[in-house]
């Protein structure tokens, strides 16, 4: 996977680069408007980080172009002042997610991911989390080597959890991608299917698991090894 | 008394106009009963000469060429009364008597010399039959028989005219003094008051400065040109205090903020070594410094800037915004985090970050003390109140005065906090006028609740 990093401080580029690559993704970082203009238009990437504060002018502007031009790849910003008014900016603007500097190059990584885990994106067909795989398109779900053959409510509710994992997923959310409007619902209903997908992820060892949030919903986590 | 002189700029004033009012008053009194008693004095001496003089008038040749007085029935009804009132002695140039009211005083007088030039006065004590004092005079006067030396006298207690006027004062005027002196006292009393306003107006402004209120400074327009270099100077010390106390946030803000950076940079190098255990525990080590510059640049801020508290807020919200952050922490320690009493909207005023913050913070602090493999329970309440309960091994009543001071911790302290955390919280509640309290979880460990006031009414749209 491929990722644009338009960013001028080059101890941040140091780090980034080496944690990004460390994720494994090959990274391309440029320190201009210009620059990172130039290379969206050239080439395609899964994702780009753009710095709004760069030496020749206003990041946002390479944001608008980009977005003006229809392209649609996943953009988040980094932003110096955790100032309300650049962040709402921003995702107005049309870029997908925000961190204010200086952040855990962890957490990039993980928004990173999380961009990339939605459907299109390029960790969002294959969906991975610990050894559990599920193909959004085959809709089927393996751990390790071993298919396991959930229901399809339950396929439906991994893909959900996984493309969301380590956050925490709200119940009502859950009901409402899998229950259309017009059909009753039992409120048991996603228990129910959640605690049969945990017996199967268990029985077939799986490295990742579903932590129920009392009162909120659902999180799939990786577990601790 | 002693107190009340001491301290009191006013009643000390009052006193001392008091005292001389009463002294002015007394000194006016004396004076006047002086002078009425003075002036009695010289009108009865004039009196006193006017009638030497008409006696000596009333003396004429009389048979066989002696000089002789012949009193008007008038005037010898007088001289001649039994109170023995007014006495007389008429002598002539040699000092033979010619004439004499009493054969007392006769015999008095024809031993003395007799008058000159000058009148002179003399007092007779219990003299007579009458017993009485006299003081009278002796002067020389003209008449038809040549110089005379006439002596009159007169009783003393007699001296009605004095007595009269003496009394006439008192019913009439003197009893109104001390109505006058009153109220003057009572004027006097409300002008030192009114001059006074002042002072007191700035002391009560003065009273309302503490470090929250720095930004308030005292009025200078209109004061008593005594207390206008006070006040100047008070508010020229103000501002430096501000100055100061900005001062030290903004070294603080600034200091943190320089430390985030080298400490991202250390956790990443951290990140991308292998390693064995002491690897993991620097990086737990720089996580700790991590958290303490966030906090410190948090209480800084919060220091530095009055927090806005005036949106509507759902508690409830927040309590989901905030369960469904840390769950994932949660998780990775072990612990389970659980949300209560969110399925209804529970509005109350402040500031959504702020709030977020002092319930991350407490949710923190819970995971850091619960027991491995339990539950934490964040619960919000219809009452505008939020709690958090953790299974931990509680909080002593001894220290729980002490939990929310800033840097503080435990004796026995887990986890790695540097004890900003409920101080922060505590700072949050402030300013948004409510509480933070903490109690005994019922089956162990401790519960935190922060104490909105509440809205009265809830707003017309979530």
């Amino acid at each position: 996977m491929r990722v644009l990093l338009i960013e001028d401080e080059p101890r941040l580029v140091e780090l980034l680069e080496a944690a990004l690559s460390r994720a494994g993704f090959a990274v391309d970082a440029v320190g201009t408007c210009s620059e990172g203009q130039a290379a969206i238009s050239l080439s395609p990437y899964d994702a780009v980080i753009l710095d709004l504060s760069l030496p020749d002018g206003d990041g946002l502007s390479v944001l608008k172009a980009t977005r003006a031009s229809g392209n649609r790849v996943p953009i988040l910003i980094l932003t110096a002042r955790d100032a309300v008014e650049d962040r709402v900016l921003g995702l107005d603007s049309g870029a997908d997610d925000y961190l204010v500097k200086p952040f855990a190059t962890a957490e990039l990584v993980a928004r990173i991911k999380a961009l990339l885990r939605r459907p299109g994106g390029a960790l969002g067909i294959v969906l991975q989390a610990g050894n559990v795989t599920l193909d959004t398109i085959g809709r089927d779900v393996k751990v390790g080597s071993v298919s396991i053959a959930p229901a399809r409510r339950e396929v439906a509710i991994l893909e959900h959890l996984m493309r969301r994992a380590g956050r925490v997923v709200p119940k009502a959310v859950l009901e409402e991608k899998l229950y259309g409007m017009d059909e009753e619902l039992d409120s048991n209903a996603i228990p129910v299917h959640i605690h049969h997908l945990r017996r199967k992820l268990l029985e077939a060892g799986a490295t990742a698991e579903i932590h129920t949030v009392r009162g909120i919903g659902y999180l799939l986590c990786e577990s601790e090894r | 008394m002693k107190r009340l002189w001491g301290h009191s700029l006013e009643f000390q004033l009052a006193v001392r106009l008091a005292a001389l009012y009463i002294a002015a008053t007394l000194i006016i009194v004396a004076a006047l009963v002086y002078q009425a008693y003075s002036t009695a004095g010289s009108l009865s001496d004039m009196d006193l000469r006017r009638r030497a003089v008409d006696l000596a008038r009333l003396v004429k040749i009389g048979e066989g060429a002696k000089p002789q007085l012949e009193l008007p029935a008038k005037l010898a009804r007088a001289y001649q009364s039994p109170e023995q009132t007014f006495l007389f002695v008429v002598r002539d140039a040699k000092g033979h008597v010619i004439a004499s009211a009493t054969p007392e005083i006769r015999d008095a007088v024809s031993a003395w010399p007799a008058a000159d030039d000058e009148p002179s006065y003399f007092r007779l004590e219990q003299f007579g039959p009458t017993e009485q004092n006299y003081h009278g005079l002796s002067m020389r006067a003209d008449s038809q028989a040549g110089a005379l030396s006439v002596t009159v006298a007169r009783a003393t207690d007699e001296t009605e005219l004095v007595h009269t006027v003496l009394r006439e004062f008192v019913t009439d005027v003197a009893w109104t003094i001390p109505l006058i002196v009153l109220a003057t006292l009572v004027i006097g009393v409300l002008a030192i008051r009114g001059g006074l306003e002042p002072i007191r107006k700035i002391s009560s402004q003065a009273a309302s400065i503490n470090p929250a209120n720095l930004s308030v400074r005292l009025p200078e327009d209109n004061l008593p040109s005594e207390i206008h270099p006070l006040v100047e100077a008070m508010n020229r010390v103000l501002d430096r205090l501000e100055k100061g106390f900005a001062a030290q946030r903004q070294f603080t803000a600034n200091a943190a903020h320089e430390l985030r950076t080298p400490l991202a940079v250390i956790a990443a190098a951290l990140d991308g070594m292998e390693g064995n255990g002491q690897l993991a525990k620097l990086r737990l080590d720089v996580a700790r410094m991590g958290r303490l510059v966030e906090q410190l640049l948090r209480v800084a801020r919060l220091d530095a800037i009055a927090l806005d508290v005036s949106a509507v807020v759902n508690l409830s919200a927040i309590v989901t915004e905030v369960v469904g952050y840390m769950a994932p922490i949660a998780v990775a320690q072990g612990v389970s985090l659980a949300a209560q009493g969110v399925d209804q909207p529970s509005y109350v005023k402040g500031n959504r970050f702020a709030m977020e913050d002092a319930l991350r913070n407490l949710v923190e602090n819970a995971l850091m003390h619960t027991r491995p493999g339990t539950e934490v329970i964040v619960a919000g309440s219809s009452e505008g109140a939020v709690s958090v309960a953790d299974r931990g091994p509680g909080v002593p009543p001894e220290d729980r005065d002490h939990l929310f001071e800033r840097f503080w911790r435990a004796r026995d302290a887990r986890g790695s906090g540097a004890g900003l955390g409920l101080a922060i919280v505590r700072e949050i509640m402030k300013a948004h006028k409510g509480s933070v309290s903490v109690e005994d979880n019922p089956g162990g460990g401790t519960v935190f609740t922060l104490h909105f006031p509440k809205t009265e009414t809830a707003p017309l749209s979530a």
